[in-house]
């Protein structure tokens, strides 16, 4: 296909690849223009914090759907984490452990605990050759049930109320000209000087990209992530080149759900509370995000960069339309418009796609 | 010579509020409403909003009627609105007690005032300074005293004998934490009188329905029961009359809304509070309007009444103006 293209359509390849990117860059420019105040950088930093469990669950979607599978079970995956480790911060605080060992062991053990519907839908998937589709979605009940039992059926609350800061608070304070301070705002500033502090690099957002980072780095620089993209391509051809391809699945499905479960985490420390439907809305919305961002629900197609950026497509929509004061279900419609438009284009301009490099 | 001090003082004293209260004149608030749910109460409380604004002409900015009752549907909300840059006070429900304190706390610190109405985040005291104390204020129905006066007239109904169930919302919210908590001490006067169970139906009223069903069936002997919310109240209802209990098992309910002063004209509920929002958002808007253009001093809590409609009163033309309408 490469050779065909040269000097006069090198440039609409080029632009085609991108243009995902480009209608990223139209909303931004559209929203700037016609909203108030969108343009600035504690508007972008908060779009950047909503659009946090989004981007950890299509993170781990974008593995599961460049194999050609697909995972519906990481919303209540997401639930069952978040339920989990608040449960675990409420039982230490009333066992009168310290606020901050009481929220890293919740958080700790909600991770690795976020790991079995993975190690679960894996084997399921892999050994025992039961369709994705219904193998997540098995797991989407067992672990909403098993998370509503856990919490009785009711949000639990009562954290420590450390959580909430952490959840809500930001890596950098800067108060131009006169500090700089990390974690908490300067001590002792007026109200005048709060307003002109600029807090910079939320919390949540942090850990989220780098876990998303590593992983984006996994995907493309490493054999594992080939493979991956090798088993998407065709699953015939990977194992008789001698992949492990059962073993890679099951990993990708484990990385797919401690995703979700990081995505529960980060729910809990914004929110301070433990919810069994906390990624429910989401999980579509984290599906569209990884096929907006290029990838086939066919397998072989799809890549990090652009599953970040569909989720920014859809959390820049989401924001923008608050900040113009309307209903946000009008995000569904033109969510939905986008998403049948980028597999159009995929499909009509396959030298657009965007394939593992 | 002291004498002449203090009343030196006094006199800057005076003379400072007087002058500091004219330059801060001219600077008219632009309010932001954020209501917490979709729900006859919240419009009411935004109609209110929306005249006293007019009224006093200043600026109001809508932000959408959630679908959902949460902290992770409100809170993107009110960040979004925060970052306009054009707002001086946001008037909100928070949707959780625990949950909104550092949301709000982060935009409190971005120079806008808070006002929290129906609900309060932490133990809704402003007064005493802690790391929730921040809002302006709190505009509220007292809903521990409205539980307490609806445990007794339940009581009145049902022969201060028998069992007694409550459907409410979510354990974390303090607008039905209270009620719930003073239905129990004017119910613990009655010593005949079993409260047989409490659920939360996360304001979804099919939910509610089936934990009512369940209740019942469970316990059959129940003969009263307390929603404290319109959702918890009209699934309430709407079990009993399944059952086909209605008029047998009495209903006190939270909330004027058109749906239950209709149901209680049919029998199916047998008591309704309404409390006052329209007054919750006129109150609202004058609060910011004294602290900014005034420089008054608002007081951390305002509490407006509430009424109680029956059967008996129901048709009264004094009693219409407190159906929730909001059209």
């Amino acid at each position: 296909m490469e050779r065909v293209m040269g000097g006069q359509k090198e440039w609409l390849y080029r632009l085609g690849r991108a243009w995902v990117a480009f209608f990223l860059l139209g909303e931004i420019v559209v929203f700037s223009i016609i909203g108030t105040g969108f343009f600035s950088a504690r508007n972008f930093q908060n779009i950047l914090v909503a659009a946090t469990t989004i981007l950890l669950l299509a993170a781990g979607e974008t593995f599961v759907i460049i194999t050609g599978g697909i995972d519906l079970s990481v919303g209540f995956v997401m639930g069952l984490a978040c339920v989990v480790s608040a449960k675990i911060m409420v039982m230490l605080q009333a066992a009168s452990v310290s606020q901050g060992l009481s929220i890293l062991l919740g958080c700790a053990s909600a991770l690795l605990f976020g790991l079995l519907p993975g190690l679960v839908n894996g084997a399921l998937v892999a050994k025992l050759r039961v369709p994705p589709f219904i193998a997540t979605f098995g797991m989407y009940g067992v672990a909403y049930g098993l998370s509503e039992i856990l919490c009785n059926n009711v949000p639990i609350s009562g954290l420590p109320p450390l959580v909430g800061f952490i959840g809500n608070g930001y890596l950098l304070y800067y108060l131009p000209g006169k500090a700089l301070t990390f974690f908490s705002p300067p001590q002792g500033i007026g109200r005048a000087d709060i307003r002109a502090m600029i807090p910079l690099f939320p919390n949540v957002f942090v850990f989220s990209i780098i876990a998303v980072a590593i992983f984006g780095f996994i995907l493309a620089r490493t054999q594992f992530g080939q493979h991956i993209y090798a088993i998407g391509g065709n699953i015939d051809a990977a194992r008789r080149a001698g992949i492990p391809v059962e073993k890679h699945l099951i990993r990708v499905y484990m990385i797919s759900s401690f995703f979700a479960a990081m995505g529960g985490v980060m729910y809990t420390l914004r929110f301070v509370t433990g919810r069994a439907d906390a990624g429910a809305a989401r999980m579509l919305d984290s599906v569209v995000a990884v096929v907006i961002g290029g990838a086939s629900l066919y397998g072989g197609t799809g890549s990090m960069v652009g599953s970040i950026i569909g989720t920014l497509i859809i959390a820049m929509l989401e924001t923008g339309m608050v900040n113009l004061g309307l209903p946000t279900y009008n995000k569904y419609v033109y969510v939905g418009i986008i998403l049948v438009l980028a597999v159009l284009v995929d499909q009509f301009f396959p030298e657009f796609v965007r394939k593992g490099e | 010579m002291r004498k002449i001090l203090v009343a030196l003082v006094l006199v800057t004293l005076v003379v400072g509020i007087l002058v500091g209260g004219v330059f801060a004149e001219g600077k008219k608030p632009k309010i932001a409403w954020c209501p917490a749910i979709s729900d006859p109460f919240y419009y009411m409380i935004g109609k209110g909003i929306a005249d006293k604004c007019k009224e006093l002409g200043l600026e109001l900015f809508v932000a959408e009627y959630p679908k959902a009752w949460g902290p992770e549907v409100q809170v993107p909300i009110l960040e979004a609105v925060a970052a306009r840059g054009d707002i001086d006070v946001i008037i909100t429900g928070p949707t959780s007690k625990d949950a909104l304190i550092a949301p709000l706390k982060r935009i409190h610190d971005m120079g806008i005032e808070i006002i929290t109405v129906d609900t309060y985040i932490g133990d809704g005291d402003y007064s005493k300074p802690s790391e929730y104390s921040f809002p302006l204020t709190f505009i509220g129905t007292d809903n521990f005293q409205g539980g307490v006066e609806i445990a007794h007239r339940l009581a009145e109904m049902i022969g201060k004998k028998g069992k007694v169930f409550v459907e409410t919302t979510n354990p974390d919210v303090s607008s039905v934490v209270e009620r719930v908590e003073g239905f129990k001490k004017g119910m613990s006067e009655y010593p005949d009188i079993e409260i047989v169970g409490v659920e939360y139906c996360l304001d979804i009223q099919e939910k509610a329905q089936q934990q009512v069903a369940a209740a019942l069936a469970a316990h059959p002997d129940i003969v009263g029961i307390f929603g404290t919310n319109l959702y918890s109240a009209q699934g309430a209802y709407q079990a009993v009359v399944n059952a086909g209990l209605a008029g047998v098992v009495k209903i006190a309910s939270w909330d004027a809304t058109e749906d239950l002063i209709k149901a209680l004209r049919e029998g199916k509920v047998d008591l309704v509070l309404a409390q006052k929002p329209y007054e919750i958002g006129t109150l609202a808007v004058e609060a910011a309007y004294q602290y900014f253009v005034e420089g008054k001093e608002i007081p951390k809590r305002m509490v407006p009444g509430f009424f109680f409609f029956t059967r008996d009163n129901v048709d009264d033309p004094e009693a219409q103006q407190y159906i929730y309408r909001a059209d």
